[in-house]
């Protein structure tokens, strides 16, 4: 039988919790080492070992570099270990002091100067985005089930209708309690960035009537590219929708929504580092 | 005699406890939170409408209860009060994350305790084929039945989205909800049978360990009210050793609650006049007159007539814990019966400025969201979480448990399981207590 393991730095546990709910893998897997739900100390030799939650402190760092050379394949879990996630909001400047300032007590593990993506320190193997990744994609990464397929973006899975007619002229707010079922919340005058976003999740969010944040990633056609051409994308398709002048258009972009999904794609767009590439990503 | 450090599993997060000896006497025990993401700081300048999204991340445990809390933090800057219909949804909502949250706590965390092992997804001897049979694949599905209420209420079950400013975003179709009370309905009697199981391994281990965790009475703390607890709670009580309860409001909670924060811990640590208190499972039981549903009431009478009331010892949060589990599956299957999509589920606000908390009954105890909020911006924000609370009280519980197993020059090696056990009584969660 194959092994796995769950490493967890630091993130919420969503991810585990998430797969938790996905208990196929019980038949074909053995779990040799999940702290959240097993008393074993060490991580073992494995076929597979998870990694969830970015690098934080000197104690995530020591766990990852000693974890990953037993493992056959390493997968970076979540959009923590993968770009940062919801900790990089604590990488703008004037946080950072804040963070830096905390460093320097003494009987707990210190913090790093910044919040870092498990790729940044061993080499991964694949890539499963999501905050948390639902338990479907969890079981398709352990069983591999034939014939699994995903949307290409949050859109084809959202199933919204977007509508030519109905081109309100200005941004509604972040969200605004019940809206119309059944039409793209763009044309509802939300700021939904489900047309840029890896499909995967069968959107939850926007068919829920919440825009979709982003919390998958760049899809495909845009992972490899810089931020620059994913936001000229977003535009693009609130133009086609909206009569909302583009100068809001870019400001809503920018400021103030634009912390909300910077969070999550912060670290695809950083300047210098290479681009994951998309056959890695689930 | 160095200190001994006692790595920390099956409870959420990073932490671990180092218990200090000089010579022949235990001198402290510590419960040492290692890690810290800072969400105090990071939301700082955060466009204030987005915290509803964001701050669900601090636990993906007990996201949703952050999810609600600071909805209702923001409907008391924005002053304005959702309609019955939301409150009926968001009531489903922490019912399915107290399912979610306690079968966890029971069958995953403590149940490898009473059985000797190392989780319930070891292999089971042939001997114990019977009463364990399929034992982890029953857990999680009482477990994921908790979380389908959550996805259905709330949009998805880690992080949902459905609570917003003023309401929620829709309602539950009669189709929906019929599904899912067949699904609860369904395993209803798995969830009291896991129990009983449960019941009958805490009794041998108690029988075998000579207690059910001493420790001296303590201060409770609970923000449910006195029958059919609403986890959507608005006033938090007080219960004291000598029976007095006083009653205050989440805005109030500094004249009540002292907070310090340890330098070996990033968790900080509250106490009431200087005492430890004790949140969660077992201060809501001690609080709640009755569950008010027919099979929670059975079982907390038979806790009652063993254990009293306020009961005290320990091991008596995991029983509680049990009872929470059945009234939830319970009391959801009540209100899944009345209509949840004929009225409105939102009424339309206008963000302004200000100041605002946010309570709700999270499965380890009162949770508060505090938000400062200009130019639409969160420009302050305070998370009161209740493991905070019980830090203390886990340490003082600690203490008592080092005494026991260290004697003279000597430590028995049921220390390291004691330790394990005390904590996880306390079920408390790493990610929120530092966030
Ligand atoms: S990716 Fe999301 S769910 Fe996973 S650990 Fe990070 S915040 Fe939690
Ligand atoms: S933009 Fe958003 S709401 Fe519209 S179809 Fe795409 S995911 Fe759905």
């Amino acid at each position: 039988m194959k092994t796995f393991a769950v490493l967890q730095l630091a993130g919420c546990a969503g991810c585990e919790v998430s797969l938790l709910n996905a208990d196929e893998w019980m038949g074909g897997y053995r779990l040799a080492y999940m702290p959240l739900v097993i008393s074993a100390h060490d991580v073992p030799e494995v076929d597979l070992l998870l990694v969830s939650g970015g690098v934080r402190n000197e104690e995530d760092l020591y766990n990852l570099r000693r974890a990953a050379p037993q493992a056959g394949k390493v997968v970076a879990i979540g959009t923590c270990a993968i770009s940062g996630g919801v900790a990089s909001l604590g990488d703008r400047d004037d946080v950072r002091e804040v963070f830096l300032a905390d460093r320097e007590r003494h009987h707990v593990p210190h913090l790093l100067p910044k919040c870092r993506p498990i790729d940044a320190v061993v080499p991964v193997d694949q890539y499963l985005p999501g905050c948390p990744p639902t338990p479907e994609l969890f079981m398709a990464l352990l069983t591999e089930p034939p014939g699994f397929k995903t949307g290409a973006i949050v859109c084809v899975e959202c199933r919204r209708k977007k509508l030519k007619d109905m081109r309100p002229s200005r941004f509604a707010g972040f969200q605004r309690g019940e809206v119309e079922p059944d039409i793209c919340l763009i044309n509802q005058g939300f700021l939904c960035i489900g047309s840029s976003t890896r499909g995967g999740c069968r959107a939850p969010c926007p068919r829920a009537g919440h825009p979709c944040v982003g919390c998958r990633g760049p899809s495909d056609s845009l992972i490899e590219k810089e931020s620059a051409v994913w936001m000229s994308s977003i535009r693009r398709v609130i133009s086609g929708l909206t009569d909302i002048p583009a100068a809001e258009i870019d400001h809503e972009l920018r400021s103030p929504h634009l912390s909300l999904f910077l969070f999550q794609f912060s670290d695809y767009s950083s300047p210098g580092r290479t681009p994951r590439p998309k056959e890695k990503v689930m | 005699m160095p200190a001994l450090t006692f790595p920390l599993s099956r409870i959420e997060g990073h932490a671990r406890v180092v218990i200090d000896i000089e010579g022949d006497t235990v001198t402290s025990a510590s419960f040492q939170c290692t890690e810290f993401r800072g969400f105090k700081h990071l939301v700082q300048g955060v466009p204030a409408e987005q915290m509803t999204v964001i701050v669900p991340r601090i636990c993906g445990v007990c996201s949703t209860a952050h999810h609600i809390a600071s909805v209702k933090a923001l409907e008391d800057a924005f002053g304005i009060e959702p309609p019955p219909l939301a409150c009926r949804l968001r009531e489903l909502l922490l019912l399915g994350q107290l399912i979610q949250s306690q079968a966890t706590s029971l069958f995953i965390f403590t149940m490898p305790d009473r059985l000797g092992t190392s989780s319930i997804f070891d292999p089971v001897q042939e001997k114990d084929q019977d009463e364990r049979s399929q034992l982890a694949s029953r857990a999680l599905a009482v477990r994921r039945v908790g979380t389908h209420l959550i996805t259905v209420a709330g949009g998805q079950f880690i992080h949902p989205v459905k609570a917003v400013v003023g309401g929620m975003t829709s309602g539950i179709e009669p189709d929906a909800a019929a599904a899912l009370s067949h699904e609860l309905a369904a395993q209803l009697p798995q969830a009291c049978e896991l129990f009983d199981l449960y019941i009958r391994k805490s009794l041998e281990l108690s029988d075998r360990i000579g207690t059910w965790g001493d420790d001296a009475p303590a201060y409770y703390l609970s923000a449910v009210s006195d029958s059919l607890p609403n986890y959507d709670g608005d006033d938090i009580r007080l219960l004291g050793p000598d029976g007095s309860v006083s009653t205050f409001s989440a805005r109030s909670h500094r004249d009540y609650l002292t907070y310090e924060q340890p330098d070996y811990s990033y968790s900080g640590r509250t106490s009431y006049r200087g005492e430890a208190l004790r949140a969660n499972s077992l201060a809501r039981v001690n609080l709640t007159e009755s569950m008010g549903t027919p099979l929670a009431d059975g079982y907390l009478k038979r806790f009652r007539a063993a254990f009293g009331r306020p009961a005290h010892a320990i091991l008596l949060f995991d029983l509680a814990r049990g009872i929470e589990l059945v009234y939830a599956i319970e009391r959801a299957i009540q209100i899944l019966a009345t209509p949840l999509n004929e009225e409105d589920t939102d009424i339309p606000y206008t963000p302004r400025d200000g100041e605002g908390y946010g309570l709700v009954e999270a499965p380890r105890g009162p949770l508060i969201h505090h938000y400062v909020i200009k130019d639409g911006l969160v420009a302050d924000a305070e998370f009161v979480i209740p493991t905070v609370h019980n830090i203390k009280s886990i340490e003082r519980a600690l203490m008592v448990a080092a005494r026991r197993y260290i004697t003279g020059k000597r430590i028995d090696m049921e220390l390291e399981h004691a330790v394990g056990r005390v904590v996880r009584a306390f079920d408390p969660c790493i990610a929120c207590a530092t966030h």
